[in-house]
């Protein structure tokens, strides 16, 4: 199957039509968004990156279009390799909570069906069930393990019917 | 004093690591810790659905606190991935008003609030203020077992937001192996990401972020790896099964959670602490255990 994320796999002999400002304003306003245009470009986010020798376009690559206004930057695989370890946001000398922005990209990316197919399986599994994974119950019978506490599943799926988690595709 | 928490299991450890539910459950025991049934809990949030659509993922984990809360009661959890979520959950609706008042709006359907009132802790932060109970329940020494600790991303990072221990050189859990007579070795990649959370995206690159790992692990010298977090321990436990470095030699190495280290120091039974089910065979560490 032909993967539909992570399709910009190089900056050589790519023309980029536009740097949209506003796009970098609104990056700015997700959560951990605030202090994104204090990026000086020192790549020590990337440095500590445990997917930098592993994919196409690194973490300080996707800082500096995220400045220049690249909504390209949605299809790089660093949105989606990123592992979510926090390294560079921990350690970014400006403070920019750069993982937690990175989280703000997939969830644009993902609206425009930009993903990988397990978080499409993912969010259906937690819409369904409220759950990722159900109990082993002979596991925790061998082991003397009191059943997993129940849960009613009309009450999350209240919560994300609320929230329109299975319609934030765009144009639905 | 006895300690009480309601326990927040999460999906992957009463799936995957009842191993880690039974052993964390038997060190309770000896330590007086009291472990209430989470009543309702669904899945933490977790990093899955704060990156598909964050306002779901704060509504899903802000009812789980809410539930705590009105309960009057404060969260434990053995996993890593629960404990990022939840806390990095209550930290946001901590610092940002707007946001708080759509989850809590969302939130009240159900009848619930987030007020921020219940304290989020990892099993292990309990453990560690246990030092010297811990110290007085050793039985038997694991002398000579050399520890790879693995402590997991989000037990450490953000710093901000999981406030347990040095990010760049943590020690607790380390102390916590010591007591039990084993040693914590330094190892190079101790840091980095074991690369769990990409086996949704990309199962080749989870791969060699493990590899790599493991590589570090076996030429530091470790007897065995220790996690206290089912989404990692998935990659040293079931992942790294059949793994191979570039010269065809084994990767594979005994794999424990921390309580089920501290449990076989305390004498604890060896079906009790579930060693049963660990999958990488543990016949080079078995005598440490009582196996």
């Amino acid at each position: 199957m032909t993967e539909n994320w992570g399709q910009l796999k190089s900056f050589e002999g790519k023309r980029f039509e536009a740097l949209d400002a506003e796009f970098t304003k609104e990056v700015s306003k997700l959560i951990g968004g605030q202090d994104l245009t204090t990026c000086y470009s020192c790549a020590k986010c990337s440095a500590g990156c445990p997917v930098s020798d592993k994919v196409n376009i690194q973490v300080h690559e996707l800082m500096r279009m995220l400045l220049f206004g690249l909504k390209e930057v949605l299809d790089t695989d660093m949105v989606w390799l990123c592992t979510t370890c926090y390294q560079c946001q921990q350690r970014c000398p400006q403070g920019i909570e750069i993982t937690d922005i990175i989280f703000g990209l997939k969830n644009m990316a993902f609206r425009k069906r930009i993903t990988p197919p397990g978080y499409v399986a993912s969010r259906k599994a937690l819409y369904d069930n409220g759950k990722l994974y159900e109990p082993t119950e002979w596991e925790r019978d061998d082991l003397g393990l009191s059943p997993v506490p129940p849960l009613d599943v009309a009450e999350t799926r209240k919560v994300l019917d609320k929230t329109g988690l299975m319609k934030i595709e765009e144009g639905k | 004093m006895t300690q009480t928490y309601e326990v927040f299991l999460g999906c992957a450890i009463p799936a995957r690591f009842n191993n880690y539910e039974a052993s964390m459950r038997a060190v309770a025991k000896e330590l007086d810790i009291e472990l209430l049934d989470f009543e309702g809990a669904s899945c933490c949030g977790t990093v899955v659905l704060k990156s598909i659509d964050e306002p779901s993922w704060l509504a899903v984990s802000g009812r789980n606190i809410a539930l705590a809360e009105k309960r009057g009661h404060n969260i434990v959890t053995p996993c890593n991935g629960c404990f990022g979520s939840l806390k990095d959950c209550a930290h946001v609706l901590h610092d940002n008003e707007a946001v708080r008042k759509t989850t809590n709006k969302t939130l009240s359907a159900l009848g619930l609030q987030f007020t921020g009132k219940a304290t989020i802790r990892h099993f292990v932060e309990v453990l560690y203020d246990m030092k010297n109970e811990i110290k007085g329940k050793i039985v038997r020494s694991l002398d000579g077992l050399s520890i790879a600790f693995h402590p997991g991303c989000h037990l450490l990072r953000p710093s901000k937001v999981a406030g347990f221990d040095d990010p760049e050189l943590p020690r607790k859990v380390d102390e916590l192996l010591e007591l039990a007579g084993a040693k914590s070795i330094p190892w190079g990649l101790k840091l980095r990401c074991c690369g769990s959370p990409l086996l949704i995206a990309s199962e080749s690159i989870a791969s060699r972020v493990l590899k790599e790992k493991m590589i570090s692990v076996k030429a530091a010298g470790a007897n065995c790896v220790v996690t206290n977090c089912p989404a990692c321990h998935t990659q040293f436990d079931i992942q790294a099964i059949g793994m191979k470095d570039d010269e065809g030699s084994s990767l594979e190495l005994p794999a424990l959670f921390v309580t089920q280290v501290l449990g076989a120091a305390m004498g604890i039974d060896a079906d009790a602490l579930g060693l049963r089910l660990n999958r990488v065979p543990l016949d080079p560490i078995a005598s440490f255990l009582g196996l």
